[in-house]
This record gives structure tokens, C-alpha cells and sequence, in this order.
């Protein structure tokens, strides 16, 4: 049961690589270890007709993601469906690339302000319908700021979602992938606190 | 006025939990203490539009001026407020202990300002399907809470909590689809209405009911579909024990209560006396068996987690016995019940960090050690278990009360099994605590352990370091002690207060 008494180191470790910090001692002997070894997962291989066929298609995925996540409000599409296919670009570059140099491009903090500026931007909306009316989320009080005002407030939302939803698959993407990147790392602060 | 405040109760800790990231992507700190206003800020909007509903009637607002039964209607009654408040104070209260005990991360602060999120949403909704998106969201945050622990042994109790706990809300939301396929409405109230004309007897109805029933009953842990709850409440971080134990499986069955009574009114067990029978037998196997669980485990966390697994099976009995004394016994063992559970996982946690001790043999001594934190831990146990005046009682007793009245006399005798039962394992606990000489762990505590300082922003102190309890789990654990005995007391009081609110749920 010693796993359970420090439930705060083995919570730091998962976070980390294995054996990158020293003076953290692995807490519950690879049973608290959620991350894989860079050297135990599978290579990365380099293709040319991949990396290729990727340059190629990913504008035009980005495009159609972003064309989707546009039309939430008045036609077919939506922020859950169009983030899904944003993010897909990332994931191809990432099997075309290697996750890893991808993955270091994009950091956790890009990700999560991403995430934050989607759910920010809902809550805005929500909110704004006290400014403008009287009640959460009143989009057809915008009406009255500018010319379709609901639809485009609503469409607001759908392109937050959006963001939301791409910014979430990308960063599980790359927690699958490389297991430590993206992992919502404990602060310093708190690891040395808890030294033994 | 304050209807149209209702949605803030939701997106307040929404806001709070993008708050906290944004805070935490600068340090630790900022997120504790944007969790920990927000959730003051919480507390005080709960409170006041709580007041609001309890004096003035009920609140609801169409969330974005789209009219209910179309749009999606937020409605806070009595009930709901009480469950609001609860929910508030309980998770800034907590949060107290898990500052210094949790895990930590900014990840910890999003999820439980999100698990609040969901929470506070099953309380305000008036929407079956809403109330299974926010049934969802608190199931996610909780999920995430009982990993964040970091073991294996925490990330295998998580994995079968996700996967109990998303069926019983698929069981939940396949129950809204055969609602909506017999009346076309998702609105709680409008349901309650059109359930009536399409007849409480016709197949559809009959088996939305089951799978509502079934779905709920798994999120509230009755037996046999309790088994996700000890692991995730054991092997969970001890704070997050302590908020879930208190909150989640409450709202849950607060969300059973909602749905039995404002959507299918008493008049559907009037109708269809089996249901009412069969939820009766469920609960009442449900009280005795947890009990019994409880009575055979060693370790701490899970015996509590086991008693929850009874104790909800009184409070289900409660409302499906359905006389007005019943009901109000039921929410009053409700509220109850997550104050002692809620008190008891920080006392458990607060043991464990001083002394190691995790097991009923281990507690032997402790309360000549720590008197204080050994003394309130008794009052919570013999709380539990209904001795007078504690809310302990009072919760069983109405729910006894109303089961006599109803001539359900072999539920009455169930009760009174299962408070010998709740007996027979707190007594063996606060005998060891009181009575049995000291075990090595608690004499290492106090011999062995530095004289420390109790600095109270120390990150949770690894055992045995400390050789007092920190003041923030002796000051929970006293309060939640108090708050037992005081709403013990005050008891006819909150009574007055819900009589109106039970009065309308159970009027056909």
C-alpha cells in the first residue's frame, strides 16, 4: 500500500519520462508509470510519398475543417465535426513527419490556449447575452448590435467548439504518441516540496 | 428577476475552470486560488438564489430566451436548492484539504471546478437530456479525479468507473429515448404531463422507466451495481474520496428523486404498484448487503465506501416508499449522509497522512493520540449510524417513520437491521480507536515524528512526518461534526422550509 501514502509523487512521475529526474524516484516501481519509453515505441519511419501526399492534401483538409466549423449556424456542419477534421491535419503531419518534431512545434501551452480561447469564447457569447439582454446566452439580442447578429453569435460558439475540439484530439494525439509531451506536467514547485 | 441569474450557477465554475488552467499555465498557486474564489463566488450565488427559491418559489429561466418546453428550462426549487448549496460548500470546504493533501496540477483544479460544473448542472436542469449531458461532465471530471492519484491501482479503478459509469448513462439516455419516443418532449415538467397521456402502462413508458431507474441506480452505487464504487473511492486521492463520496453519488440519486417525481409523478406508481415494489426490494437488498459488505472489510476507505452502498439504499427506499415523512427522511439522509461520508474521508485521509494507517487494525490508539481528530471521527460514525440528535437519526427516522406509516412494516424492520449493522462496524472502529492499545503505526507517528510546525501550505506532509493533523482536516472534520449534530437539531425546521417543495413533487 505504499503507492497510496504519496499519491502526489506518483502523480509527478507519470508526467515525466522515466528516470529523467533523478531525485524522483520511480514511487510505485513501474506501476504508476502510464508513459512509454521513447525506446519502446515504434520507430518513425521516413516515407517520401507519404510526406508528399501529406504537403499536398493537408492545406486543403485545414480548409475544409475550417469550411465545416462555418457552417454550424445556418447549414449542414458543425464545431464538433469541422475541429475533428482540423485536427486531422495534425495528425497527418505527425505520422508524415514524426510526432515528436511535430509535437515540439505545438507545445502544451499552444494547446491549452487553444482550448481555453474555444470554451473562453462560449462563455463570452453566453454571457454577453446579459450585456445585450436580459438572459444567458440570448443570442437574438444580438439582433440588435449588428445585421444577423443570433446566427453569427451562434456561429461564434460553433467555431469555438471547433478550436475545443481540435485542440483536445490534437493533444491526446500527442499524449498517445509520445506520452510526455502534452501530459500536463506537475510545476517544479511542487516536485521539490516532495523530495524524500 | 434572479431567474435569469440561474445559468451563472453553471458557468461560473465553467469560467472558473478555464480560469484555473489559464492561471496555472503560471503557476500552481494562482489555480488554487482561482479555484478556491470561484468556488466562494459559487457558494454565495447558491446560496442567495437558494434563499430566493426557498422563500419565494420556485426559479426557472428558458436558458437563452428559447420558451421551455422547446428550449432548454434550468428550474431551482427547494429541493434543488438545497442540493446546490450542499454541493457548493461541500466542494469549497473540501478544497481546503486538498490543497494541502492532492495531488495538485492545475489539471486537478479544471477537473474539480468541472465535476462542480456538472454537479451544480444535475441540480439546476429541467431537462432529461440536459441533465444526461451534465451527467456526463460530472462523470468525466470524476473519472479524472480518481486517476489523478497516478498509481496503476488508481488508473484500473478509474477505467472501470468510466466503463460502469458510461453505461449506466447510455442506460439513462436509451430511458430519455424511449421518453421521448412516447411523448416527443424532453422537458421535465412537460414530460410529467404528456408520460400521463400517453399512459403510464404502455410499454414505451414503462421501459424508459427501467432504464432510467437501472442508469441511475448504477451512478448512485445500489447493489448489485455498486461494484465501480469501493475501488474508485479507495484507491482515489484521499481528497478526491472525500468530495465524491460526499457529492457525486448524492446528485445522482437526487437526479433518481427528480425523475421519479416530477417526471413520473407518484400518480405512474399508482398506476404501476410493481415498480414502486421493485424499487422498494432493490433498495432494501441494497441497504442490507452494503451493510453487511462494510461489516467484512480491514481497510478504512472501503468499508466507509460500502457503507455508502447501504446508506444509499435508505435514502432510495425513502423516496420510492413515497409518503411525504419518507421523502423528506430521504433528502434529509441525503444532505446528511454527505456531510458525515464527506467528514469521515477527510478524517480517514487525515489519519493516513499523519500515521500511515489505513486498516481498522491500525487505527488501534488513535484517538488517545489525537484526541480531537479521534473524538469528531466518533461523533460522524455514531452520526452514521442514527444515534440522536445527530442527522443521522433524523434522515431514519422519517424514512421509518413514513415506511410504518405506509404499512410497509418489513422495510421498517430493514432500517432497523441496518442501523445494528452500521453499528456493528463503526463500534469495532471506535472500539480500536478508544479502547484497544496503541498500534505501531500510531506510536510511530507520535514518537518517531518530527515536531513539526504544522505549516498548513505544505503540500500533503508523506507519512510519518507530522505529528499533529493539520489544521484544515481537523477544522473539516470538527465542522462536519458540528454541521451533523446542528442539522440533527434544526431538523423540523428544514422541514418547514421543504414542506412546500415535497408537497408539490408528490401532488399527483
Amino acid at each position: 500500500m505504499s503507492d497510496r501514502d504519496s499519491p502526489t509523487d506518483a502523480t509527478a512521475d507519470s508526467g515525466r519520462p522515466d528516470g529523467a529526474d533523478e531525485s524522483q524516484p520511480d514511487a510505485v516501481d513501474g506501476e504508476g508509470s502510464v508513459s512509454r519509453p521513447a525506446d519502446e515505441r515504434p520507430p518513425y519511419v521516413e516515407s517520401t510519398i507519404i510526406m508528399t501526399t501529406v504537403r499536398v492534401i493537408a492545406p486543403f483538409v485545414l480548409t475544409l475543417g475550417l469550411f465545416v466549423m462555418f457552417h454550424g449556424a445556418s447549414s449542414a456542419g458543425g464545431g464538433f465535426q469541422g475541429g475533428v477534421i482540423a485536427a486531422t491535419t495534425v495528425v497527418m503531419l505527425g505520422f508524415a513527419f514524426g510526432i515528436e518534431p511535430i509535437a515540439s512545434r505545438l507545445r502544451n501551452e499552444h494547446l491549452a490556449l487553444l482550448v481555453l480561447s474555444g470554451v473562453g469564447t462560449f462563455l463570452v457569447v453566453g454571457l454577453g447575452g446579459y450585456l445585450v439582454g436580459d438572459n444567458f446566452l440570448q443570442v437574438s439580442e444580438y439582433e440588435t448590435l449588428f445585421h444577423h447578429g443570433s446566427k453569427y453569435s451562434i456561429e461564434l460558439v460553433e467555431v469555438g467548439i471547433g478550436v475545443v475540439v481540435s485542440g483536445v484530439i490534437t493533444s491526446l494525439f500527442f499524449l498517445l504518441g509520445t506520452g510526455i509531451d502534452a501530459a500536463d506536467a506537475a510545476d517544479p514547485d511542487t516536485d521539490s516540496e516532495e523530495d524524500r | 428577476m434572479s431567474d435569469t441569474l440561474l445559468p451563472l450557477l453553471v458557468a461560473l465554475p465553467l469560467l472558473g475552470a478555464v480560469l484555473a488552467v489559464a492561471a496555472g499555465l503560471a503557476s500552481e498557486r494562482a489555480a488554487a486560488a482561482v479555484t478556491t474564489l470561484v468556488l466562494a463566488a459559487q457558494t454565495g450565488l447558491a446560496g442567495w438564489l437558494g434563499s430566493q427559491a426557498v422563500l419565494d418559489g420556485p426559479l426557472s429561466v428558458g436558458v437563452g430566451g428559447f420558451v421551455a418546453p422547446y428550449g432548454i428550462e434550468l428550474v431551482v426549487d427547494g429541493l434543488s436548492a438545497a442540493v446546490l448549496v450542499l454541493v457548493a460548500v461541500v466542494s469549497l470546504a473540501v478544497l481546503a484539504f486538498a490543497t494541502e493533501d492532492a495531488p495538485g496540477g492545475t489539471a486537478f483544479y479544471a477537473q474539480y471546478l468541472l465535476l462542480v460544473t456538472g454537479l451544480s448542472g444535475m441540480a439546476v436542469t429541467g431537462d432529461v437530456f440536459n441533465l444526461y449531458v451534465f451527467l456526463e461532465i460530472t462523470g468525466l471530471a470524476t473519472y479524472a479525479l480518481v486517476a489523478s492519484a497516478g498509481t496503476g491501482r488508481s488508473a484500473v479503478s478509474a477505467l472501470k468507473y468510466l466503463l460502469f459509469g458510461t453505461v449506466a448513462a447510455s442506460l439513462y439516455l436509451l430511458g430519455v429515448g424511449y421518453a421521448l419516443m412516447a411523448t416527443g418532449t424532453l422537458n421535465m415538467a412537460d414530460l410529467a404531463t404528456e408520460l400521463a397521456a400517453a399512459g403510464y402502462d404502455s410499454p414505451l413508458v414503462l421501459a424508459s422507466f427501467g432504464f432510467i431507474v437501472v442508469g441511475l441506480a448504477t451512478k448512485t452505487a445500489l447493489f448489485p451495481l455498486h461494484t465501480w464504487q469501493p475501488d474508485a473511492y479507495a484507491d482515489a486521492p484521499d481528497s478526491v474520496s472525500a468530495l465524491i463520496a460526499a457529492l457525486v453519488s448524492t446528485v445522482a440519486a437526487y437526479a433518481l428523486l427528480r425523475l421519479i417525481y416530477t417526471v413520473y409523478t407518484p400518480a405512474f406508481f399508482e398506476a404501476v404498484p410493481v415498480a414502486r415494489d421493485a424499487l422498494v426490494a432493490f433498495a432494501a437488498v441494497s441497504i442490507v448487503v452494503g451493510s453487511v459488505l462494510a461489516v467484512t472489510q480491514s481497510e478504512i476507505k472501503r468499508m466507509l465506501a460500502y457503507s455508502s452502498v447501504s446508506q444509499y439504499g435508505l435514502v432510495v427506499v425513502g423516496l420510492a416508499i413515497g409518503t411525504p415523512a419518507a421523502v423528506f427522511g430521504a433528502v434529509v439522509h441525503l444532505l446528511g449522509h454527505a456531510i458525515m461520508k464527506g467528514g469521515l474521508f477527510v478524517a480517514a485521509g487525515a489519519v493516513a497522512d499523519l500515521t500511515g494507517a489505513r486498516t481498522v487494525d491500525e487505527y488501534a490508539g488513535l484517538a488517545d493520540r489525537f484526541p480531537v481528530l479521534g473524538g469528531a471521527s466518533a461523533v460522524l460514525m455514531l452520526a452514521m449510524v442514527g444515534v440522536p440528535p445527530a442527522v443521522g437519526f433524523a434522515g431514519k427516522w422519517y424514512i421509518a417513520l413514513g415506511a410504518v406509516r405506509a404499512g410497509s412494516w418489513p422495510v421498517a424492520v430493514v432500517i432497523f437491521a441496518s442501523t445494528l449493522l452500521t453499528l456493528a462496524y463503526f463500534a469495532l472502529l471506535v472500539e480500536r480507536m478508544f479502547v484497544a492499545p496503541a498500534s505501531e503505526s500510531v506510536l510511530a507517528a507520535t514518537d518517531g515524528g518530527r515536531d513539526g510546525d504544522d505549516d498548513t501550505d505544505a503540500l500533503g506532509p508523506s507519512p510519518p512526518s507530522a505529528s499533529r493533523p493539520s489544521r484544515r482536516a481537523l477544522a473539516l472534520v470538527v465542522g462536519a461534526a458540528v454541521v451533523a449534530i446542528v442539522l440533527g437539531v434544526v431538523v423540523t425546521d428544514l422541514g418547514t422550509a421543504l414542506e412546500p417543495t415535497i408537497d408539490t413533487l408528490l401532488s399527483p
